[in-house]
């Protein structure tokens, strides 16, 4: 090896060993060892364990009725959320745009319940739903508000959506507001020329703009509806029953608050890694496709 | 031009509802702080007749606010530092060397982006004990920079490509070291990177709640989130003193927001964009 290229090896691995230490040590090797113990009957606590290949997997998958549920809990939530959150957030952005004036004020409302942590929302809602609500029901002719809004499993999903929104919503707006300033005011002004509804402009005009915006926020909206933990924990603690626990829950249960089976836990986890990666890679294909169309 | 009115109308109204319900537990967080029990529940919707703080000396006191909040200030501090100090090397160095082992590091460092927290938390707690960082305000500071430095560093590899060369070929001929060319040169031109990467980590650090839950077992050593859960756990009826207590958790954090909106925004935005 000749000396300069081994000068700049040197010099690379010093720049490099500061985060690569940290990172090790906390992300790589965690990561590695969650996957290397989803093989094992390991319980957290015992130095001997055994591997026992994809017993875990199959278990979790056939036999563990409760993680199916919570499995299928998050993807109906995925789903709303994905849908919901941009929708809500896309139109709030194009309104707030549209209007000059009071684009400000209105920004700093809507994105305000963003700075405040999803657990502490969790805590202002459930004073919200269990309190509040019924009251202005009594006291009011809007009686649909008085219902079970925690405790019933008919509305505890709706309320988990309401609040995640209520915390997320804002995020996504700014990215969205960011790419709409993007577009250039002189082609919303020849559509308009030529007789383009406000509809057909934004469909037109406005969308193959922003298409690297909704690619991004489709794919931090995906990624954190899958990690959903801290709302439902806040709101209702996956209950009643365990009619709300969604995955995240399921193996936080599993590893900690309950079996300590960490093996069976890890299992859990390397699935819910894989369903992630195989949702964000099919959604970034798709979309890549729609921006190079665009 | 009636068709324009309508839509005009609409869209006001969307806007002010929307604001209403986005406004509206934050409102009903801060009225009923103020109130006894007993007022409170009479009407909840109502303003308070008198001022009443009682519940929030109680809540001082409940959830420890000094020592949380400067816990949760030592963690964020040692974390977004420790954060931007490493990215920043590796960010810069991995931008600026081509080769096959700088592209593979790299793409570790992403690659990882996508690991869910909750797969890696069992042997992370055991690997927090191995190391002796449980249970202290400091190691928790230290392993935020573990799992936050991949995102920034895919930032300030982004950001450095937009530096022209030729500053840092100027100061080597001048005799700059390289560290000593980093710091001095390049490190202040990358101030915007940074300040997106810092607010983008203290939004997490400060609000994050599982990591301090699975970390810390000593209530001295609680961030400022994870003392309101306790209380929560605690006076789960109590709603006067749970809501003062929330109201004093979000107030930082809304204070830090009144006075940097406008870098907020514009972090959130450009760490989005970027990616």
């Amino acid at each position: 090896m000749p000396i300069k290229s081994y000068r700049k090896y040197i010099s690379l691995l010093a720049f490099i060993a500061p985060a690569f230490i940290f990172y090790t040590l906390f992300l790589l090797i965690p990561t590695i060892g969650g996957m290397y113990y989803s093989f094992t009957d390991w319980n957290g606590l015992n130095p001997n364990y055994s591997f026992n290949g994809l017993a875990n997997f199959i278990e979790a998958l056939r036999e563990d009725p409760d993680f199916v549920n919570s499995l299928l809990f998050t993807l109906k939530y995925v789903l709303f959320m994905v849908v919901l959150q941009n929708v809500l957030a896309l139109l709030l952005a194009v309104f707030i745009e549209s209007k000059t004036r009071t684009k400000g004020f209105f920004r700093t409302i809507f994105f305000m319940p963003n700075m405040i942590s999803t657990i502490i929302s969790a805590f202002m809602w459930t004073f919200v739903f269990s309190q509040v609500l019924p009251q202005i029901a009594e006291k009011t002719v809007m009686k649909f508000l008085d219902q079970l809004w925690i405790g019933d499993p008919k509305y505890s999903f709706y309320s988990i959506i309401i609040v995640s929104l209520w915390n997320g919503v804002g995020y996504m707006m700014i990215i969205y507001l960011a790419a709409l300033q993007g577009v250039p005011q002189s082609l919303k002004e020849a559509a308009h020329i030529d007789g383009a509804t406000p509809f057909q402009a934004f469909r037109n005009v406005t969308m193959p703009m922003i298409t690297h915006a909704i690619t991004i926020c489709f794919f931090l909206t995906l990624n954190g509806a899958f990690k959903v933990y801290e709302v439902v924990y806040g709101l209702t603690g996956g209950g009643p029953g365990r009619s709300t626990q969604v995955i995240t829950m399921n193996i936080y249960e599993e590893a900690f608050s309950n079996n300590f089976r960490y093996g069976y836990a890890s299992a859990k986890s390397v699935i819910l890694f894989i369903i992630i990666l195989i949702f964000t890679f099919i959604q970034i294909r798709v979309m890549k496709k729609k921006e190079v169309e665009a | 031009m009636r068709q324009k009115k309508v839509t005009d109308l609409f869209i006001t109204l969307f806007l002010c509802v929307g604001a209403i319900i986005s406004f509206f537990p934050i409102y009903l967080a801060v009225i009923n702080s103020v109130k006894t029990q007993g007022e409170m529940f009479s009407s909840f919707i109502a303003l308070p007749t008198k001022l009443h703080f009682e519940n929030y000396s109680q809540a001082f006191d409940k959830i420890n606010l000094l020592n949380s909040t400067l816990n949760s200030a030592i963690v964020s501090v040692i974390g977004i530092g420790g954060i931007v100090f490493c990215a920043a090397l590796a960010g810069y160095k991995l931008s600026r060397t081509s080769g096959r082992l700088s592209n593979m590091i790299f793409f570790l460092f992403i690659a990882s982006m996508l690991v869910p927290f909750h797969s890696i938390m069992i042997p992370l707690t055991r690997m927090a004990k191995n190391l002796h960082v449980s249970g202290s305000t400091y190691g928790l500071a230290i392993i935020y920079i573990g799992l936050g430095v991949n995102m920034a560093i895919f930032l300030y590899h982004g950001f450095v490509k937009s530096i022209p060369r030729e500053l840092e070929e100027a100061a080597r001929i001048d005799g700059c070291g390289e560290f000593q060319t980093f710091f001095r040169i390049i490190f202040p031109l990358l101030l915007p990177i940074t300040v997106t990467i810092a607010i983008l980590d203290f939004l997490w650090i400060w609000n994050d709640f599982l990591l301090p839950l699975l970390m810390l077992t000593d209530s001295t050593k609680y961030t400022l989130i994870l003392s309101t859960n306790t209380l929560f756990g605690e006076y789960n009826k109590e709603w006067s003193l749970i809501l003062a207590a929330l109201v004093l958790t979000a107030l930082p954090v809304i204070v830090i927001y009144a006075f940097f909106q406008k870098f907020i925004m514009q972090g959130i935005a450009e760490g989005a964009i970027k990616g």
